[in-house]
């Protein structure tokens, strides 16, 4: 059963990757990455990681996405902008897909760069274990986190503001 | 009933049959909300409301539906056709996903529930986080103007609301230690001689004073039926929309509407628990009070204006819900030490 989900929901992250970059409405795209955005939330749930599924729906695809939608509906149906040719942009993506097929070569012959900590899987993955984790084991790296958003949110208000707008 | 859930097969069977029972049941009850709206909002403003088929009107959603099952699918040209479709049926998945989680006590010692899960609550917002999607591209495909102001208005509105909707929740998980709503329910209290669950709204009053407000705006009633507001927006999102896809849509809106008043009676009303009053009996009444009062607001209230509406949400709620976390933090702390 859960192979058969899991076999179902990377066929959805892969098709929805795939429409993300053949689309060539902007719209479309973004559904497309909303769709791999809950094919990867379902692969979370079949790790029992339940609240960063949630949180993947939640934050995810119900807001980020739809701040991306927002702004394109915004635009009105654009063409599609960039008709110049691209210059250094293939031999990179090159490399980074060798770095990639490189990496999963590894991982498929069983290199291990740390072996993964024994969890306790009758709490893995619910709100209580990872509440515990942030706010006592992550605390500083999660605070950090808070502080690095506020700097961003600030940040975007400052540019969004218009000039002599004093308000 | 234990026993049936240790078994692979019979834990399925149990569920499927749960699923489809589920699936009626909220199929009548929101048929029945309609008309209880329509002739609610009919005495509200001195008039009969439906009564003319069967008995006291009950049969009139069943006429309506019968109409808009046989009326032409009409879908216009130049829309985004797929996106169209598909719309209207995000609406009405993401409405009945949430009862998934959703348990009710149907007797002393009897609870029914889909899915027991830890997360609980969350999957609810999770999926109605998703009903944005729905108004959202429904606004976007109809190629009208009107339409995609509803839909931007709608998405805007809904994201504002979902943080307050959040927020004025915590303090309840803070006070029970759990995301679950069977443990929500049974919270009990030993207050003197008194020892048994209690109605949370007695410790977080002002929750639930947000909850409702957020809730209202979350399912777009009236008075924060902005996206639909007919006087500026013909229909909002649903102008294009006719027959079965409408229909799509109106049930949408009244299912998620039974959601929260189901979902504000498990969290603030103790859920199935009241006197000796039979379980299933007392989750009923008091849904079916929740329900009234969401068409009381509708018959008394004038709509918001818009940035009304934001500023509601953004420079009230939003603060008001933090402080309320703050608040019932420290009082947790001095309390339990």
């Amino acid at each position: 059963m859960a192979i058969a989900i899991f076999f179902i929901a990377a066929a959805l992250a892969v098709a929805g990757g795939i429409g993300v970059i053949a689309f060539r409405q902007p719209l479309r795209s973004v559904l497309s990455l909303v769709v791999v955005m809950i094919a990867l939330s379902i692969l979370f749930l079949l790790l029992s990681a339940q609240f960063v599924f949630v949180a993947q729906i939640i934050v995810y695809a119900g807001a980020v996405m739809v701040l991306f939608l927002f702004v394109i509906a915004l635009l009105g149906p654009a063409k599609e902008i960039g008709k110049g040719r691209l210059r250094f942009q293939p031999w990179l993506s090159a490399l980074f897909v060798l770095a990639l097929f490189g990496l999963l070569w590894a991982m498929l012959q069983g290199v291990q760069y740390r072996q993964p900590e024994q969890a306790d899987l009758s709490t893995f993955g619910t709100v209580q274990s990872i509440g515990i984790g942030l706010f006592t084991k992550y605390l500083y790296p999660f605070e950090l986190t808070s502080i690095l958003l506020l700097v961003a949110a600030i940040g975007a208000i400052y540019l969004s503001r218009r000039e002599g707008d004093d308000r | 009933m234990s026993d049936l859930y240790a078994n692979a097969i019979g834990h399925w069977v149990v569920v499927v049959v749960a699923m489809l029972i589920l699936f009626f049941v909220v199929l009548t009850a929101t048929a029945y909300t309609v008309w209880f709206e329509r002739v609610a909002l009919g005495r509200i403003q001195r008039r009969p409301g439906p009564n003319r088929v069967g008995p006291f009107g009950l049969l009139q959603l069943a006429a309506d539906g019968i109409k808009a099952a046989f009326k032409e699918s009409i879908v216009p040209t130049k829309t985004e056709h797929v996106l169209f479709v598909v719309a209207p049926c995000i609406a009405v998945a993401a409405a009945f996903l949430s009862w998934a989680v959703i348990p009710i006590g149907l007797w002393y010692n009897v609870t029914y529930w889909i899915a027991d899960i830890n997360i609980g609550i969350l999957l609810v917002f999770a999926f109605s986080s998703l009903n944005v999607y729905a108004i959202f591209l429904g606004g976007y495909a109809s190629n009208n103007k009107y339409s995609l102001l509803g839909g931007m208005r709608a998405a805007a509105q809904l994201i504002s609301y979902e943080v307050a909707l959040g927020l004025s929740l915590v303090p309840t998980f803070m006070i029970v230690g759990s995301l679950r709503l069977r443990d929500i329910v049974g919270y009990t209290v030993s207050w003197g001689p008194y020892h048994g669950p209690i109605p949370l709204i007695l410790l977080t009053p002002i929750g639930f004073v947000i909850y409702l407000t957020a809730a209202v705006a979350e399912t777009n009633r009236a008075p924060f039926d902005l996206p639909e507001a007919e006087q500026e927006l013909i229909g909002g999102f649903l102008t294009e929309y006719t027959g079965l896809k409408f229909i799509m849509y109106y049930l949408a809106e009244y299912v998620n509407m039974i959601t929260v008043s189901a979902l504000a009676v498990l969290l603030f009303f103790g859920g199935w628990y009241l006197w000796f009053v039979p379980p299933v009996l007392a989750f009923l009444f008091k849904v079916v009070l929740l329900l009234f009062l969401y068409i009381w607001l509708r018959g008394t209230f004038p709509r918001l204006r818009y940035d009304m509406l934001m500023r509601l949400g953004w420079k009230v709620l939003l603060p008001l819900g933090i402080v309320n976390v703050i608040v019932t933090g420290v009082i947790l702390v001095a309390t339990q030490g």
